[in-house]
């Protein structure tokens, strides 16, 4: 059974019949079969809310219908405690981040109230990023199988930061990371599982044309002009100023739009400054659109996407950037940084184009925008290796796999 | 007699000019037999059309009957017998050609129906109902067209014969289909009797007999199976010419998934990369020769190696990536072996040309491990007709486990089918074609379609 508090997707199982192939749903049912008798609790710091959260309402009932005993339980905290773990995640990423010594003992106080008043019941306990990490300290007492699951970019991770988690991190069985690159010296198994995009949500689902065309009608786009995208918050490392810069340079040759759709988070003051600039770089071009686009407008950003005729995310610093995929899944060409968890999605001149510089993204967009069979060929080919890799039902396999090894070893497992 | 050669004296005009117009138009018809003969023996080598024979056999002696009809026909008219006689004469010679015409037409029809049915002696129920068919109605068309000569009303006989035809027609109504579909399927040469086939509704069997309602097989349990042409003729069937082998134990279909796991070990450099990986075990090496087709199983040609790939895409070294994404992994027994076959091709290139290339940060080479969960899927084989037809329906990974994953890293020497094929069915020929495929020159999905081709052209 699954908790039925909090917002989960209503998808069934069999409703990816269609799109991964019924062999692939019977695997994941024989998968949840060897699951038999465990119970899985999945604890994290919010029900609604963040990636974590979007994920787990999808995974949990899925998992559900597959036969798998999976819980989903949140830790509790006050404000002051979010604070600090907001601190953790930027200092993670790789910002700099000041925490002093209260906001390390604040951290360990409430994960010690939470030790004492969350029930542990899982036969697996399933922890996810960095909030309630500490409740690993339980283990010796009650034993049961521990996994800590990374969602956050640790490619470059503050020292200090790294090193207090680092001690609760170690006491797990086994680790599971979104991409190579955010791989640790850990004494413990880590396993490669990169996120995934849901083909049936509102961001990923077909439209109807005039879905689409409503929306460019809606924000003055124009319907008959080639349109470049890119979709990301207004943030100096996905550089949207680059982007700017680039197409600037091929529009002097080639009729085509701009569009930089986006949106400022309340936690990020710096997206509204970064908002500011970008306007001011964009000056009076009537061929670049800067979009505010407001939180859960995904079908919006999906009918942006469906109208491109290339898609960029020209980051500087990425964490996985699903954007990608969920760019590939409509079979539009990108043009992608080869940063973080990019070129897992994107193999240079077979699923997209990696670029490492503002030339180099010039360079790309010219080839994209005058040669359509490639570009087309790009989308198709991204499409595929999205379908292949980067769906939901992959990450469900993954994670049953990984649930599975704990009780295995091994290179080779007989189920 | 005196009498006679005096009327012949006086009248010997009205006697020689009808003969001499016979014979002229008796001449003249050899003479446009030849010609039409000639012609049609060109046309022949042109279009090579198989009726041709028929059509010649059946018609060389009646043209020139037609001509001797036309020749007496106008023969009597230029004479100087009466009307009354001229007209009876008419009508005689008239019928004769109808009734020639008719045997003619109806003779090619035979023939030509005989040749599209590959059945010569008409020995087929259907052949034989068609061959029956076709004479009837030339027959009654005849019929018709000598009443018609007569003078005979023919309209109130073609009302009844359209009644009648009406009334067999409803009653056939179901068969009639069967019969089109045995006629087709017969004029196809797609099926024969002793012919063991396999329907896309799951009924295989022998065929046993072919009539011209439906088809009879007897299924490898001994069952009697009748099949209605129509549904036969509507169905996907895959025709294997001989009976199946039953062998001697089932194959099990598995499927095999994987876990990366990640080794935390990253190499920026030629010199990184070759010393972390002589450290690596085959669970390492393997993941990296097999991670890209796995992953973009859509592409083909699919590139090599990862260790190719980055060396060339990442590093710019196109020499060295090109020698190791042409280390034939099908020639190699084991995955120990690729893995010394890498580190020998790296090393010999840096003894020669030291490289200091580095990897841009967040491009360098993470090391992972393969771990591979194998799993018994529903699907079972008792013969090559069952194994094509689960072969269609299995996930890639089923496919990739037998046959990537069972040579090299299970060290089976060559794939999990041709094991089978050649042991429990004793077909050491179609094993060893299923062996010599590389499978690394295919996608997935392409060599899913490879084996199930070799296994079909087998047993044609």
């Amino acid at each position: 059974m699954i908790d039925q508090h909090h917002g989960q997707s209503t998808a069934k199982i069999e409703d990816y019949e269609p799109i991964v192939g019924r062999g692939y749903i019977e695997e994941l049912r024989l998968l949840g079969a060897r699951l038999s008798g465990k119970t899985i609790q999945n604890i994290n710091s919010t029900y609604v809310g963040g990636g974590v959260a979007e994920i787990l309402s999808h995974l949990v009932p899925l998992c559900n219908q597959i036969g798998v005993d999976i819980h989903w339980d949140i830790i509790k905290g006050a404000g002051p405690f979010f604070d600090v773990t907001k601190k953790f995640h930027n200092a993670l990423h790789g910002k700099i981040e000041t925490l002093t010594e209260e906001e390390f003992a604040l951290f360990m106080e409430t994960s010690q109230n939470n030790l004492r008043d969350l029930p542990l019941y899982g036969d697996i306990i399933f922890i996810h990023d960095p909030q309630p990490a500490a409740l690993v300290l339980k283990k010796k007492e009650i034993g049961k199988k521990w996994v800590w699951r990374c969602h956050i970019d640790l490619s470059d991770p503050d020292p200090k930061v790294w090193g207090f988690l680092h001690n609760f991190v170690v006491g797990y069985d086994s680790a599971i990371f979104s991409s190579p690159n955010f791989a640790q010296k850990l004494p413990i198994p880590q396993y490669l599982i990169p996120p995934s995009i849901d083909p049936l949500s509102d961001k990923n689902r077909d439209l109807l044309p005039e879905t689409i065309n409503s929306v460019l009608k809606k924000y003055n786009l124009n319907l008959d002009k080639p349109m470049v995208v890119q979709v990301s918050r207004f943030d100096y490392l996905k550089d949207p100023i680059g982007v700017i810069a680039a197409f600037e340079r091929v529009r002097h040759n080639l009729d085509c739009q701009l569009v930089l759709a986006g949106g400022t988070a309340s936690d990020d003051p710096e997206s509204i400054t970064v908002l500011k600039d970008v306007r001011e770089r964009a000056g009076n071009n009537p061929d670049i659109h800067i979009l505010d686009i407001p939180p859960n407008s995904d079908i919006e950003i999906n009918a942006l996407q469906r109208a491109a005729t290339v898609i960029m995310q020209k980051s500087l610093k990425e964490g996985f950037a699903l954007t990608v995929s969920e760019a590939l899944w409509k079979k539009k060409p990108v043009i992608a940084s080869a940063v973080g968890g990019i070129p897992l999605q994107v193999k240079n001149r077979f699923t997209g184009l990696l670029v490492h510089s503002i030339d180099g993204a010039v360079y790309a967009l010219r080839q994209l925008l005058t040669n359509q069979e490639f570009a087309a060929w790009l989308g198709e080919n991204g499409h595929q290796h999205v379908k292949q890799n980067f769906l939901i039902t992959r990450e469900l396999r993954d994670y049953l796999l990984c649930f599975i090894y704990l009780y295995s070893s091994g290179d080779v497992v007989y189920l | 007699m005196t009498q006679w050669l005096e009327w012949l004296s006086d009248n010997w005009t009205i006697v020689l000019v009808p003969f001499l117009v016979f014979a002229s138009i008796y001449v003249i018809g050899l003479w446009i037999r030849i010609l039409l003969f000639r012609y049609l023996g060109g046309w022949h080598s042109w279009t090579k059309w198989r009726g041709h024979q028929a059509v010649a056999n059946s018609t060389r002696r009646p043209i020139l009957d037609w001509f001797i009809l036309l020749g007496a026909y106008i023969a009597v008219q230029v004479s100087a017998l009466s009307a009354v006689y001229k007209l009876l004469a008419g009508l005689i010679i008239s019928s004769l050609f109808i009734i020639s015409l008719a045997w003619v037409v109806a003779n090619i029809s035979d023939k030509l129906i005989r040749l599209y049915s590959d059945d010569e002696n008409a020995s087929k129920q259907p052949t034989r109902i068609g061959v029956n068919v076709s004479r009837a109605i030339i027959g009654i068309i005849a019929a018709l067209g000598i009443l018609s000569v007569w003078g005979v009303p023919v309209s109130p006989f073609l009302l009844i014969i359209v009644v009648i035809l009406l009334v067999i027609g409803l009653a056939l109504r179901d068969t009639i289909p069967n019969y089109i579909s045995g006629l087709q399927m017969s004029s196809g040469k797609q099926i024969k009797v002793g012919d063991f086939i396999k329907l896309d509704s799951g009924e295989a069997g022998q065929i046993t007999a072919i009539n011209w309602q439906n088809t009879q097989i007897k299924s490898l349990q001994g069952e009697d199976i009748i099949i209605p042409n129509s549904k036969l003729a509507r169905a996907t069937l895959v025709n294997y010419g001989r009976p199946l082998k039953k062998a001697t134990d089932p194959f099990h279909f598995y499927t095999r998934l994987h876990l990366r796991e990640l080794t935390g070990l990253k190499a920026g450099n030629l010199t990184e990369l070759v010393t972390i990986l002589k450290d690596m075990p085959d669970a390492v090496v393997y993941y990296h020769v097999h991670h890209f087709l796995e992953e973009h199983l859509f592409l083909a040609p699919e590139p090599a190696n990862d260790f190719a790939l980055w060396i060339s895409n990442t590093l710019g070294n196109d020499i060295l990536g090109e020698r190791l994404a042409s280390i034939d992994t099908f020639t190699l027994p084991n995955i120990s072996a690729v893995k010394t076959r890498l580190i020998d091709t790296i090393e010999d290139y840096l003894r020669n040309n030291p490289d200091s290339r580095k990897a841009p940060e967040e491009e360098e080479f993470h090391f992972v491990r393969s771990i591979s969960f194998i799993l018994p899927t529903p699907y079972v084989a008792h013969d090559l007709g069952e194994f094509v037809e689960v072969l269609r329906k299995v996930t890639i990974d089923s496919i990739y486990f037998h046959i990537y994953e069972a040579r090299l890293r299970l060290q089976k020497g060559t794939n999990d089918f041709s094991i089978w094929i050649s042991d429990s069915l004793g077909e050491k020929e179609l094993a060893d074609r299923i062996s010599n495929i590389d499978p690394y020159v295919y996608t997935l999905e392409n060599l899913r379609s490879r084996i199930i081709e070799q296994v079909e052209a087998y047993f044609r």
